[in-house]
């Protein structure tokens, strides 16, 4: 996905910050005016500038900063632990001059933003994950996103599998088949894919829970869960668990949504965000 | 040439319907289906089939690691190679499981090794495979963006551990260790020779060649498909300076012989067809967790999420297909010995690997084919590239030092059972004071 990030959209700008010698290097995409927002994107990364970012744009000044292995950035090797990696979250918000920004995170992302706003609380102002993952409850498992063909996840990513991010997530993942007659950019675009794959894997192989659940009571940022009604990816139960932990938390549920919220209900999404953030 | 019998020991009652009803023959198929008397019956019988090579002189027997998988059903190899240990005298014992990264503390392994090569008066071969995917990611969790990473560390400390004659410390990323000292240590010095079973990513042919260790491909597939791997492993050892000595490299290939073509695929047909068509039943979701492959093995068209699974493993073809293509070689020894020795000249392998028990194969059709393996197929084999050292075997003590189970050693009194008391506290064992 990766691959096709260098045309992320027209009123999107793409920098590449440098955090210093033996850190990662960074891309970050931005858009739009006013207060900040500091987006960390799913596993999937941010292919095209679409969905809810673009309408969270038409208010916000919205940075997404891709971890290594997506887009154009690197240094996934210095980040060894889930500690280097909440800490590199803090040393981009500095390095873009944020304060206590705003976080909003999309699965991955949430679960990174959690564990963020757990570890310096006072450094994150408001926070709304989008489904995050992070926790888990042996009667509702987190579908085994590193165990299924690409295409395979689709039904359980979104609620109408007939939408446009289904349908040109299955166009996309569909190259996943068992066929070797690619053409060498469609293996490029695959092997970027995987990359950022691995990039998840790093930090959430075999099993995404490690211990949030014990740090959420640190929160201190008033924070907002948004939750498809419809998710078959982390089960809607797990929205509960998270609002019930998090001292200053409110649970949404976007209706008829599966997990990728942002792509399947964009306006109901952004709309939900930013009634949050101005309140 | 040297010959390996090489068991995979499948489950050999997988249902009929079985490739209708599971999703894998790997990683999530339910242990409903295994009965562990029917277990019971198949370990012991495969046990049976690997003595026998023993004593039909094939050089080396050899045995691997799988987990939750029904086509191989070692998930300790050194299990079975400590039952082998015993009821064997002659053949290395090649064991090509021990897949490091698993192990916690990896000196486990080197320990383990060192029994066993102890026990077998030098005859072990020791193997260190990163692990399929299935196996070190999906069954044992282990994490596929750092699983490299920490197999290269858990290698140094064990060649360490085999090394050192003093403890030492170990502050490795993975593994912290205080007192890192081997008791045992193995026989051969400074250890056990290594084969590092491949699928032929590159970064395997690179530390092959660093260390000097046997490049293994372990294919189902057959030579002809494996022409362009193994032309890759030559090329990648010719471009860095290293040998072409033949015996650096193993090839494993399917082999089942009778007394013609014709009987061959009327006894073999139905053993063959339940290895590709069931035991090889794998869901490409799990055949390669991200970061398992690097991405310059992805770009070489290697196996993986990237390029296919199951269309070049053997499914839905006929005997004869399976026979012109050399997925097996197979047919009365005449023809066995031909096709082998173009496999060994065209891929240049000094060590085969022959899978000689096949699928659903009962013991005495193994047995038939591997005595007439033994008999017309090995003598014509074994001259080629004879002319070249092979420093990939086992140096096991001389005949006359090595112990007989139950009979103490050959000959020569003061080395055997029962003195251990005036040996306490006096001299060094025999093998240090004559090394």
């Amino acid at each position: 996905m990766s691959a096709v990030a260098a045309s992320p959209g027209p009123d999107v700008r793409s920098r590449v910050l440098d955090l210093g010698a033996g850190r990662p290097t960074i891309e970050v995409l931005e858009a739009g005016r006013g207060e900040p927002v500091l987006w960390l994107h799913g596993a999937g990364g941010i292919p095209v500038w679409e969905g809810a970012l673009p309408r969270l744009a038409a208010r916000h000044r919205v940075l997404a900063p891709l971890l290594p292995g997506f887009g154009r950035s690197e240094g996934l090797d210095v980040l060894e632990d889930q500690l280097d990696l909440f800490l590199h979250g803090f040393d981009v918000m500095a390095a873009l001059g944020l304060e206590r920004p705003a976080v909003v995170g999309e699965s991955m992302g949430g679960w990174m933003a959690a564990e963020m706003a757990a570890l310096r609380p006072r450094d994150v102002g408001k926070l709304v994950l989008l489904a995050p993952v992070g926790l888990w409850r042996d009667e509702a498992p987190v579908v085994d996103m590193f165990g299924h063909m690409t295409h395979e996840l689709v039904p359980y990513l979104f609620h109408d599998q007939g939408c446009e991010a289904a349908q040109r997530m299955l166009a996309l993942t569909g190259m996943f088949s068992e066929r070797d007659d690619r053409t060498p950019e469609q293996v490029e675009m695959l092997i970027g894919l995987i990359r950022g794959f691995r990039t998840a894997a790093k930090f959430l192989f075999p099993i995404p829970e490690s211990g949030l659940e014990r740090r959420l009571w640190r929160i201190e940022a008033p924070t907002l869960l948004l939750w498809g009604d419809d998710d078959r990816f982390v089960a809607p139960l797990y929205g509960r668990l998270f609002a019930q932990k998090i001292p200053r938390a409110r649970l949404e549920a976007i209706a008829r949504a599966g997990h990728l919220l942002a792509a399947e209900r964009p306006e109901e999404t952004a709309e939900a965000v930013a009634r949050f953030l101005a309140a | 040439m040297k010959f390996t019998w090489f068991h995979l020991m499948p489950y050999r009652w997988l249902p009929d319907d079985f490739r209708d009803r599971y999703h894998s023959v790997w990683v999530d198929v339910p242990n409903a289906i295994y009965e562990p008397e029917a277990g019971h019956v198949l370990y012991n019988e495969y046990l049976d089939m690997l003595e026998y090579a023993d004593e039909l002189g094939f050089d080396a027997i050899g045995v691997n690691e799988h987990h939750q998988n029904a086509y191989g059903m070692m998930p300790s190899p050194n299990i079975m190679a400590a039952a082998l240990a015993r009821r064997t005298s002659r053949a290395n014992i090649l064991v090509l499981g021990n897949s490091i990264a698993l192990y916690n503390p990896p000196v486990r392994v080197a320990e383990e090794f060192a029994m066993l090569d102890v026990i077998t008066g030098g005859r072990l071969i020791g193997g260190f495979p990163v692990g399929t995917s299935m196996d070190i990611n999906y069954c044992y969790g282990q994490n596929p963006a750092t699983v490299r990473d920490k197999y290269r560390e858990a290698h140094d400390l064990i060649i360490k551990a085999w090394r050192e004659r003093e403890p030492f410390a170990w502050n490795g990323k993975y593994t912290k260790l205080r007192y890192v000292n081997l008791w045992p240590r193995p026989i051969q010095q400074p250890h056990p020779p290594i084969w590092i079973p491949g699928l032929g990513s590159i970064e395997t042919w690179d530390f092959c060649v660093e260390h000097d260790y046997n490049y293994s491909y372990l294919s189902f597939s057959g030579y002809k498909r494996a022409q362009k791997m193994m032309d890759g492993y030559w090329e990648r050892r010719a471009k860095v300076g290293a040998s072409d000595n033949p015996y650096s490299a193993a090839f494993f290939q399917q082999v089942c012989v009778s007394d013609s073509d014709a009987a061959c695929e009327r006894e073999w047909w139905p053993h063959v067809d339940y290895f590709f068509n069931k035991c090889l039943h794998l869901y490409p979701g799990t055949s390669a967790a991200p970061g398992y492959m690097s991405e310059a093995s992805m770009r070489a068209g290697i196996v993986s999420q990237v390029g296919n699974t199951t269309q070049n493993m053997g499914m839905n073809k006929t005997w004869k297909e399976l026979c012109e293509q050399r997925y097996i070689v197979a047919g009365s020894p005449a023809t066995v010995r031909q096709q082998l020795e173009e496999l060994a000249r065209s891929l240049r392998v000094g060590h085969l690997a022959l899978g000689l028990h096949i699928g659903s194969a009962p013991l005495d059709l193994t047995n038939r084919s591997t005595e007439l393996f033994a008999r017309e197929v090995m003598p014509h084999l074994r001259p080629i590239y004879a002319e070249y050292e092979d420093r990939w075997s086992a140096r096991p003590l001389p005949p006359g030092r090595r112990m007989a189970p139950g009979a103490g050693l050959p000959h020569g009194p003061g080395n055997g059972a029962g003195n251990g008391a005036e040996r306490a506290g006096s001299t060094r064992p025999a093998a240090e004071a004559r090394a």
